[in-house]
C-alpha cells in the first residue's frame, strides 16, 4: 500500500516535471518552431522567471532579499512580465541581425543570467541560492503525494491555458505573418519594420512563457539555485522540441514527456549500473546519451515525432477526397 | 595597469587561435560551431595523456630551463593537435556532413550545440571531473617591469612562450593562407564556394583541411589555456564567448580580424576585471558582442556584410 | 574525329522534377565557336551550368572529348578540361589578380608561371594590375580576368555565361574579338549569349534554344538570314 503511494507519489513528481518542462517547450515553439528564431539562452528566461518569483512570494527571511509573501499567482505573472521584459531587451538588439548573432547573443545572456545568479548574493542567494520558496496546496494538502497530485493538476491546467492561447496565436492571421516570415526571410525583409515588429512579440510572448516555467519549476520544488540553469537545461529543452517535431504545440510536449522519461530512466540506470565512487562520471554518460538522441533525431528524422502542422498540409489533406 | 595588459595579451592570444579556427569553419561552413570549445579541451586533455603516459612510463623528464614543462609537453602538442583533428573530421563526417546534404545551416548551429555538450560529457567521463595540471613544477615570475613604473609587470616563462609560440601560429597561419596553393584554395573557396568548384579545388577536401586546421589551432589554444591555468573538462566551454566576441569583432570569416579580435578580447577582459568584479570577468565578452553588434555589425576590422 | 565537347539529349534543372533544360544537344570541335541562343527563360545559361556540373542533370550525356562526364563533380570537370566562365561572381574577389590565375594553373597541374605569362600577354591590362584585388577591377577587367581565370588551365572547352553581359558595346567587342582569338589557338568555345547578333557574327554555328529544347541549329551566317529566327524569340512573346 505505502508502495503504491509512493510510486503514485512518484508518477505525479514526474509528470508535473514533464508539464512544467511543456510549458517551457511551448515557449521555445513559438521561438523556433513557429518564428525560426534562434534562442540558445532558454535556461536564461526560464532563471529570470523563476528567481523573480521566488523573490516575490517567498515570505521574510533572514538574509534573503525579499519578504514580499505575494500570492503565488502574483509571482508567477510577475516571473512572465520580467522574463518578457528581458526578451524585449534581447530581442531589440539581436532580432534585426542574422540568426547566428542571435544564437551567440542569446548564448552570452544566459551565461551573464548564471553569472548574476551565482555572485549577486543579495539578490538570489549566491550559490545557496533561495530557499522557502511556497509550495501550493502543501500546508493544507500536505506533502508527499497530496502535494505532488495537486500541484500536477494545476500544471496540467497551465499546459492547457498555455496550449490553448498558443494554438489560437498561431492560427490568427499574426501567426500566419510569423510562419511566412520565417519560410522566407529574404522575401520578408523586403517588409522591413513590421517584420522586426513580428518576430519581437513573437520573441517576448515566447520568453513569457519560458519564465512562467521557471516560476512553476521554483514553486514546485521549493528551492533554486544557479545550478538549476545551466546551458544543460537549454540542451534538454531543444531535445524535447526536436524530438517532439518543431512548430507542432502538440509535439512539443510530447517531446518533453518522452525526453524526460528518457533522461530520468537513463539516469535511474546508470546510477544502478556505475559504482559509488563514479556517479559524477555516470551522470555524464546521461548527457551523452541525450547529445547522441539529439543528433540522431536530427539525422534520421528532423520532423521529429508528429512533425510539423502546416496550413498547406491541412489544406492538402481536406481536399485529398475531392480528388 | 601593465599587469592587466600583459595577462590580457597572454589570454587573448589563446583566445585568437581558437577565434580563427571558428572563424574558418565558419567562412567555410556558414555556421556558428558552438562545439568549438569542446576542441579546445579535447586538445587540451589529449595532450594531459600524452605527458601522463610518457610520465607512466617512468621516462625522467625535468622542465625544460625556467619553465614548468619538460620535453613530453613539446611531444604531446603535435599529438593532441592530430587527435583534435581526427576528432573533428569525425564529427563532421557522422553529424555535420549530413545535415549539410539537406541544406539548412541553421539545423547544423543545434547540432553543433549537442555534439559540444556529448563530447564535453564523455570527456568528463573519461577523464574525471577534477582540475588536472600538465606539471606541479612551481614557477617563479619575472618581473619585466619594476614595480614603481605603472604598478609593474611580472609574467611567467610559461606565460611568454605561449605568447611567443601564439603569435609565431599566426605568421605561419597567415604565411600559409597568402603562399600556398592549399591556403589560397581554402580563401577562395570561403570567398565564393561554386566559383572554386569550377576552378577545379576539390571543396570537399578543402572542407577537410579546414577542419584539420582549425581543430590543430583549437587544440594548441587549449593546451595553452592548460598550461597557464588548469586542465579541465569546461576548459573550452569558457572559452567560447571570448572566441565569438572576437570573431565577430574581428568580422566574421576574417582570419586576420579574428587574431587581432582575440587580443582585444583578451586585454578588455583583463582590464574591464576590476570595473566589473573578477566574478563577472565571463561577462565582459558578452557586453564587448552586445556592442559591437549595436555599433558595428560587420565586425570592427570587417567588410559591411554582402 | 570525337568532338571536343558532345551533349546529348540533356535534361536538367535545380528541383527535381523540374527540367528547365529538356533534352538539348550539341557538338563543337577543337577551334570552332558555337554560340547558344534563345529568349529569356529558354535555359540557356542552365544549360551552360549543367554541362559545367553546377546545376543538377536529371539524364542525358555530356562527353568531353569521348569520354562521359556526367556525375562527376564539378572540380573534376575542370580538371579534365572544361572550363566555365559564369555571369556573376566569376573571380575570387578578395584574391589579387595573379593569385586568382595562380590557384587556378595549380589546381589544374598546369606550368603555373609560363601560363600565367601567356595570359599576361594576352590580357595586358592585367598584368599591369596583378597585385590588386580582383574585386577593385573595373567590369571589363573583371571580365578578362574571370575569361584568363578559366583559361589559365589550359582547358580544351571554353564554356562562357553571357559575357558581354553588364558591358559597353565597346567593351563587349573587345571580349569578343579575344574569345576568336582563344579559339584560334585551338580551344573550342560554348557562347552562351543574349546578344544575337554580334555572337551570330563571331561564332561559326549555333544553336537556339526555345523552352529548354533546341529550336533552330546551323551555320552561325545561315541562321543570322533565316526569318524564323526571329519568330524562335517572338514565340515567347519576347523581342531579342
Amino acid at each position: 500500500m505505502t508502495d503504491l503511494a509512493g510510486l503514485a507519489s512518484y508518477a505525479a513528481f514526474f509528470l508535473a516535471f514533464a508539464g512544467i518542462f511543456a510549458v517551457i517547450v511551448l515557449g521555445l515553439n513559438l521561438h523556433w518552431g513557429f518564428t525560426g528564431l534562434f534562442n540558445v539562452g532558454v535556461a536564461g528566461f526560464v532563471a529570470i522567471g523563476a528567481y523573480v518569483s521566488a523573490i516575490l512570494t517567498t515570505p521574510d527571511h533572514p538574509g534573503q532579499l525579499g519578504g514580499f509573501a505575494l500570492p503565488v499567482v502574483v509571482g508567477w505573472l510577475g516571473a512572465a512580465a520580467a522574463a518578457g521584459l528581458a526578451g524585449l531587451i534581447v530581442g531589440a538588439a539581436t532580432l534585426r541581425l542574422r540568426h547566428d548573432y542571435l544564437a551567440i547573443a542569446t548564448f552570452g545572456i544566459a551565461i551573464v543570467i548564471q553569472l548574476v545568479a551565482l555572485n549577486a548574493q543579495w539578490l538570489t542567494g549566491g550559490p545557496f541560492g533561495l530557499h522557502f520558496v511556497p509550495k501550493p496546496f502543501e500546508a493544507s494538502l500536505g506533502a508527499g503525494l497530496p502535494f505532488n497530485a495537486a500541484y500536477l493538476a494545476l500544471v496540467v491546467g497551465v499546459v492547457l491555458l498555455v496550449h490553448a492561447g498558443l494554438e489560437r496565436l498561431v492560427r490568427s492571421p499574426w501567426g500566419r505573418v510569423l510562419r511566412a516570415i520565417r519560410e522566407d526571410e529574404v522575401a520578408a525583409e523586403s517588409l522591413g519594420k513590421r517584420i522586426f515588429a513580428f518576430r519581437l512579440q513573437a520573441f517576448v510572448i515566447g520568453s513569457a512563457i519560458m519564465g512562467l516555467g521557471g516560476a512553476l519549476y521554483a514553486h514546485f520544488i521549493g528551492y533554486i539555485a544557479p545550478e538549476d540553469f545551466l546551458p544543460i537545461l537549454t540542451f534538454q529543452l531543444w531535445t524535447m522540441l526536436i524530438v517532439g517535431g518543431a512548430g507542432n504545440n502538440r509535439g512539443a510536449i510530447l517531446g518533453a514527456v518522452v525526453v524526460w522519461a528518457v533522461w530520468a530512466i537513463s539516469g535511474g540506470a546508470l546510477r544502478a549500473i556505475m559504482p559509488p565512487d563514479a556517479q559524477t562520471r555516470g551522470a555524464a554518460l546521461q548527457v551523452v546519451l541525450i547529445g547522441i538522441l539529439l543528433a540522431a533525431m536530427l539525422i534520421l528524422r528532423p520532423r521529429g515525432l508528429l512533425g510539423e502542422e502546416t496550413a498547406i498540409s491541412r489544406h492538402a489533406a481536406a481536399r485529398e477526397p475531392e480528388g | 595597469m601593465l599587469q592587466l595588459i600583459a595577462d590580457g595579451l597572454v589570454v587573448g592570444s589563446t583566445v585568437s587561435l581558437g577565434a580563427i579556427g571558428l572563424t574558418l569553419t565558419y567562412s567555410l561552413l556558414r555556421f556558428a560551431n558552438f562545439g568549438h570549445g569542446e576542441l579546445l579541451t579535447t586538445g587540451a586533455y589529449a595532450a594531459l595523456a600524452v605527458v601522463t603516459a610518457i610520465t607512466a612510463w617512468g621516462v625522467d623528464a625535468p622542465p625544460i630551463g625556467p619553465f614548468s614543462f619538460g620535453w613530453p609537453l613539446l611531444v604531446a602538442l603535435p599529438v593532441a593537435a592530430g587527435a583534435t583533428a581526427l576528432v573533428a573530421l569525425a564529427i563532421d563526417a557522422l553529424l555535420f556532413a549530413r545535415l549539410r546534404a539537406r541544406g539548412s545551416a541553421i539545423v547544423l548551429i543545434i547540432a553543433s550545440f549537442g555534439a559540444a555538450l556529448a563530447l564535453r560529457n564523455l570527456l568528463l567521463f573519461v577523464f574525471g571531473p577534477l582540475p588536472e595540471y600538465y606539471s606541479r613544477e612551481i614557477q617563479i615570475a619575472v618581473a619585466l617591469v619594476p614595480r614603481g613604473v605603472m604598478g609593474g609587470m611580472r609574467v611567467t616563462p610559461d606565460q611568454m612562450v605561449v605568447l611567443g609560440l601564439a603569435l609565431a601560429a599566426m605568421v605561419a597561419l597567415h604565411v600559409f593562407l597568402t603562399r600556398t596553393v592549399l591556403g589560397k584554395a581554402m580563401r577562395a573557396t570561403a570567398m565564393n564556394p561554386d566559383l572554386a568548384r569550377i576552378t577545379g579545388i576539390d571543396t570537399a577536401a578543402v572542407i577537410r583541411a579546414t577542419w584539420i586546421l582549425g581543430a590543430a589551432l583549437a587544440a594548441l589554444a587549449g593546451v595553452f589555456a592548460g598550461l597557464t591555468g588548469q586542465v579541465r573538462t569546461t576548459l573550452g566551454f569558457e572559452l567560447l564567448l571570448p572566441m565569438f566576441a572576437a570573431a565577430i569583432l574581428g568580422g566574421v570569416g576574417s582570419i586576420h580580424g579574428a587574431a587581432l579580435g582575440g587580443l582585444v578580447v583578451g586585454l578588455a577582459e583583463s582590464l574591464l576585471t576590476p570595473v566589473l568584479g573578477a566574478e563577472y570577468r565571463a561577462a565582459s565578452a558578452f557586453l564587448a558582442i552586445i556592442a559591437i553588434l549595436l555599433v558595428r555589425p560587420a565586425g570592427l576590422f570587417g567588410r559591411v556584410a554582402r | 574525329m570525337t568532338a571536343a565537347l558532345a551533349v546529348h539529349d540533356l535534361v536538367a534543372g535545380y528541383e527535381p522534377g523540374l527540367p528547365i533544360v529538356r533534352g538539348a544537344g550539341f557538338a563543337v570541335e577543337a577551334g570552332e565557336i558555337l554560340a547558344v541562343l534563345g529568349p529569356n527563360g529558354a535555359g540557356k545559361s542552365t544549360l551552360g551550368k549543367a554541362v559545367a556540373g553546377i546545376v543538377p542533370v536529371a539524364s542525358g550525356s555530356v562527353r568531353l572529348a569521348g569520354r562521359e562526364i556526367v556525375g562527376d563533380p564539378a572540380h573534376r570537370m575542370a580538371r579534365l578540361g572544361l572550363g566555365f566562365v559564369p555571369q556573376t561572381d566569376n573571380v575570387f574577389a578578395e584574391l589579387p589578380v595573379e593569385d586568382n590565375l595562380d590557384l587556378a594553373a595549380a589546381v589544374a597541374g598546369a606550368p603555373r608561371a609560363r601560363r600565367i605569362a601567356e595570359m599576361f600577354a594576352l590580357f595586358p591590362d592585367l598584368g599591369r594590375q596583378r597585385r590588386l584585388d580582383a574585386g577593385r577591377l573595373s567590369g571589363g577587367q573583371r571580365q578578362m580576368l574571370a575569361v584568363a581565370r578559366a583559361l589559365v588551365a589550359a582547358p580544351r572547352v571554353l564554356i562562357l555565361d553571357e559575357p558581354s553581359a553588364g558591358l559597353s558595346p565597346k567593351l563587349a567587342q573587345l571580349v569578343f574579338d579575344k574569345l576568336a582569338e582563344i579559339a584560334r589557338a585551338g580551344v573550342a568555345i560554348v557562347l552562351v549569349e543574349q546578344n544575337v547578333r554580334a555572337a551570330l557574327a563571331l561564332a561559326g554555328r549555333a544553336i537556339v534554344l526555345v523552352e529548354g529544347r533546341v529550336r533552330l541549329s546551323g551555320a552561325a551566317a545561315a541562321l543570322a538570314a533565316d526569318p524564323r529566327l526571329g519568330d524562335a524569340f517572338v514565340g515567347r512573346g519576347e523581342a531579342a
